[in-house]
């Protein structure tokens, strides 16, 4: 009980320090969404070519013309394909790249559950 | 002089494989006593590969452009240690490394081997020995790091600059070390397989060499991210590019072996399993090694790469797993006489729910790699798959698998009861609370983020009074889950309270911001060995008046031509500030990245507490021998 006062008491302080003020920028998310088409694995957010660079002020004059996040993804697509966006949509071409790993998460659930758990109500 | 040894004594080495399994063979059908003929050429062997090894070593280190792979991986003026880090830094080298390191594997399993039955011994021998050849074969015939160029040139063309560095000279021979650490376990298992041996002594004397690697493994890839994070000049450390993936495959493979081989070894249960996951880690190790080396992927890490090399490994990767599909459905047998029930609350079944969620993230990474290739192969459509979704398949899944880390190792063999009710619960309450603290004021995913802190912040409380109460008590444990809490938590709130700020300064230039200012103070040149490089110096005064002073580097390297960025970063146990500059074509200014980076040195910190906790759990086993 002691090191649980204690370490209470020190986190709450710790956590009353904590004022961040996040900008929630939005630029930055969508730029880190974006393969940098020239580089070899990086985003745009974080490489410095030209083509970037050109990118990322692109990013920023549709934001203020008042695009939205989504918009602005598919006007990329149409512009430069599938190949520029880091989260793949979820369509046909997509649905097992989405679904796959959930259906082997049940099936193993399901597994687990013939092989040990149905077992041991049977036995005792 | 010294490569033309090297050629033949590897050549010579390779001859030895036939002399090897000739003595087994015969050895195995009368196995009364252990032949020590295998012994000796075992050990033949391994020297030959490493003269032949340190021949291509002092090969780089006299910079004898007479041989091909040092004419294009080498420089005069490169510094030693990086001369020297070259003769792994490069296809036919790394390969040469591999081969090193699997000969000095099996000779050590045949030392340290020595209560186990003779014929298993020699059957997991046999086994090493066709990967054994295989890498030979590939290595003297695809590619040969002994290839003579005539006429001499005067001059190489240079080791790729990103690659100068301490962290990545070291990265590959360890990293190798635990890939080529889980060959030992996949031929001991397909051999433990043949002759009906897995038990659990097997169990209890292969755990070694599975830890053994996984701390390798471990090790490895945290060198490999410290060296993004600081060399790429980016910030991250993690990008869930192909080439990781395929380095952390392996590691999950082999972190949910530790687990399940300890059911193995005390209760005799899921011995399948073990065989499964053993020939899985190997293979997952394998494949890297052919994504790596084929040139399929499309990454950082892709520096040498050629199809016919990739043909070869294909087809070497596709023999060795028909030989352990043919192995274990021939052979495998399950015991079904022993009751292999368990009841719902006990270990046993801690360990099947860990490794169920590992399987789990362990097919997303399989599927986000692999998928986008057969995508491409199938309907010529090019789709990237990055770190948003596998951020989003793997994040909400670490919550239940957390409560799993929690709670599973409370609970006893057989058949159990969770003790200390109102303390777990009382922590959690705590944890949970303090969780939303910290993100009820913040933009981002509430629920998720709420859960996932509160989830990491209880097992880091469990475990942090589990190692003051438990007195050391199945310490390797503690300490590990310990690592991964707070691991998860350095992460989260890294990525949470990142700042970063990108700018355009000239010299002499301020930037402002309500936290903190950054002036452009000026431009110094210094000469390195093989480098040119532009200093740029900037004092960053912060809101509470904090002066720092921050000089990051732009270095133009002479051979290869190619300029590279390189970080300053400040270190202390709170956050890391973190400055780049980067030239903007025809323009009078720099492109400035400055980034606060919380809690950074912690995840380092955290891996490394993962790995000692593994080191631990061998010594443990040693002292309880």
């Amino acid at each position: 009980m002691k090191y649980l006062r204690f370490f209470t008491i020190i986190l709450f302080i710790l956590v009353s320090q904590i004022s961040y003020a996040l900008e929630n920028n939005l630029e930055i998310k969508i730029t880190k969404n974006l393969r940098c088409l020239i580089c070899q694995g990086q985003s745009v957010h974080d490489s410095d070519s030209e083509f970037a660079n050109s990118i990322k002020t692109l990013v920023s004059l549709k934001l203020d013309e008042g695009f939205t996040e989504k918009e602005i993804y598919s006007f990329l697509k149409d512009k430069y394909g599938e190949w520029i966006l880091y989260n793949p949509e979820f369509n046909k071409n997509t649905y097992f790249l989405w679904l796959l790993p959930i259906l082997m998460f049940l099936l193993g659930g399901a597994i687990i559950y013939k092989l040990f758990i149905f077992k041991k109500k049977k036995l005792y | 002089m010294p490569s033309l040894i090297g050629f033949y004594s590897l050549a010579f080495g390779s001859s030895l494989s036939f002399l090897i399994i000739f003595f087994s063979i015969k050895n195995f059908r009368n196995s009364k006593i252990f032949d020590k003929r295998i012994i000796f050429f075992s050990l033949l062997q391994l020297l030959l590969v490493f003269i032949s090894f340190f021949g291509l070593i002092i090969s780089f280190i006299n910079s004898d452009f007479s041989n091909e792979t040092v004419f294009n991986h080498s420089h005069t003026t490169k510094p030693l240690f990086y001369k020297i880090s070259g003769t792994w830094g490069n296809h036919e080298g790394s390969l040469l490394l591999w081969l090193f390191v699997l000969t000095l594997f099996i000779f050590l399993f045949i030392i340290k081997s020595q209560r186990q039955p003779t014929q298993y011994r020699i059957l997991t021998i046999l086994f090493q020995q066709v990967i054994i050849v295989g890498f030979f074969v590939f290595l003297l015939k695809s590619s040969s790091p002994f290839s003579y160029i005539f006429p001499v040139p005067k001059e190489g063309l240079g080791l790729n600059p990103i690659l100068q560095d301490p962290a990545l000279a070291i990265h590959p021979p360890i990293l190798y070390l635990g890939y080529v650490g889980s060959s030992i376990i996949f031929s001991s298992a397909l051999s433990a397989t043949c002759l009906n041996y897995i038990s659990k002594e097997w169990a209890s004397h292969i755990k070694q060499w599975v830890l053994i690697s996984w701390i390798f493994l471990t090790l490895g890839i945290l060198l490999g991210s410290i060296w993004a994070y600081y060399e790429l000049g980016w910030g991250g450390f993690w990008f869930w590019d192909p080439v990781e993936n395929v380095s952390l495959m392996p590691w999950l493979a082999l972190t949910t072996l530790v687990h399940c081989i300890l059911a193995l070894e005390k209760r005799f249960i899921l011995t399948s399993w073990v065989v499964v996951l053993s020939i899985s880690t190997f293979t997952l190790s394998m494949c890297g090694t052919f994504l790596v080396r084929s040139g399929i992927l499309n990454s950082v890490h892709t520096f040498a790469n050629d199809p016919e090399r990739g043909l070869f490994i294909l087809i070497f990767l596709f023999s060795l797993i028909f030989l352990a599909l043919f192995v274990f459905f021939f052979f495998h047998k399950e015991n079904r006489k022993i009751d292999s029930s368990i009841f719902l609350v006990s270990k046993e079944t801690s360990i099947i729910i860990n490794n169920w969620f590992m399987m789990y993230f362990l097919s997303v990474i399989l599927i986000g790699t692999v998928y986008p290739i057969f995508l491409e192969v199938i309907s010529s459509e090019k789709i990237s798959v990055g770190p948003p979704f596998y951020n989003n398949l793997i994040a909400p899944f670490l919550i239940p698998f957390m409560l799993a880390m929690t709670l599973g190792p409370k609970l006893k063999w057989i058949k159990s009861d969770i003790k200390d009710k109102i303390y777990l619960f009382t922590f959690f309450l705590i944890s949970l609370l303090l969780s939303i603290l910290i993100i009820k004021n913040l933009e981002i995913n509430f629920l998720l983020n709420t859960l996932l802190v509160g989830f990491a912040f209880y097992l880091f409380f469990i475990t942090l009074r589990d190692f003051f109460v438990m007195k050391y008590k199945n310490l390797s444990q503690i300490i590990a889950h310990f690592g991964f809490s707070l691991f998860i938590l350095s992460i989260l709130f890294n990525n949470i309270f990142t700042t970063e700020i990108i700018t355009n300064l000239k010299v002499g230039e301020t930037y402002t911001s309500e936290k903190f200012n950054i002036k452009f103070e000026n431009l110094n040149q210094k000469q390195g060995q093989n480098f040119k490089s532009i200093v740029g110096r900037f004092t960053i005064v912060n809101s509470k008046g904090k002066v720092e002073t921050l000089e990051p580097e732009l270095r133009i390297y002479n051979q290869p031509n190619i300029t590279t960025s390189e970080a300053d970063i400040r270190t202390n146990l709170l956050s890391d500030r973190f400055i780049t500059m980067n030239t903007v074509q025809n323009k009078d200014y720099f492109n400035i990245r400055y980034q606060i980076k919380p809690f950074m040195i912690w995840i380092w910190l955290s891996i490394l507490l993962i790995a000692t906790s593994g080191f631990l759990s061998l010594l443990k086993k040693k002292y309880e021998n």
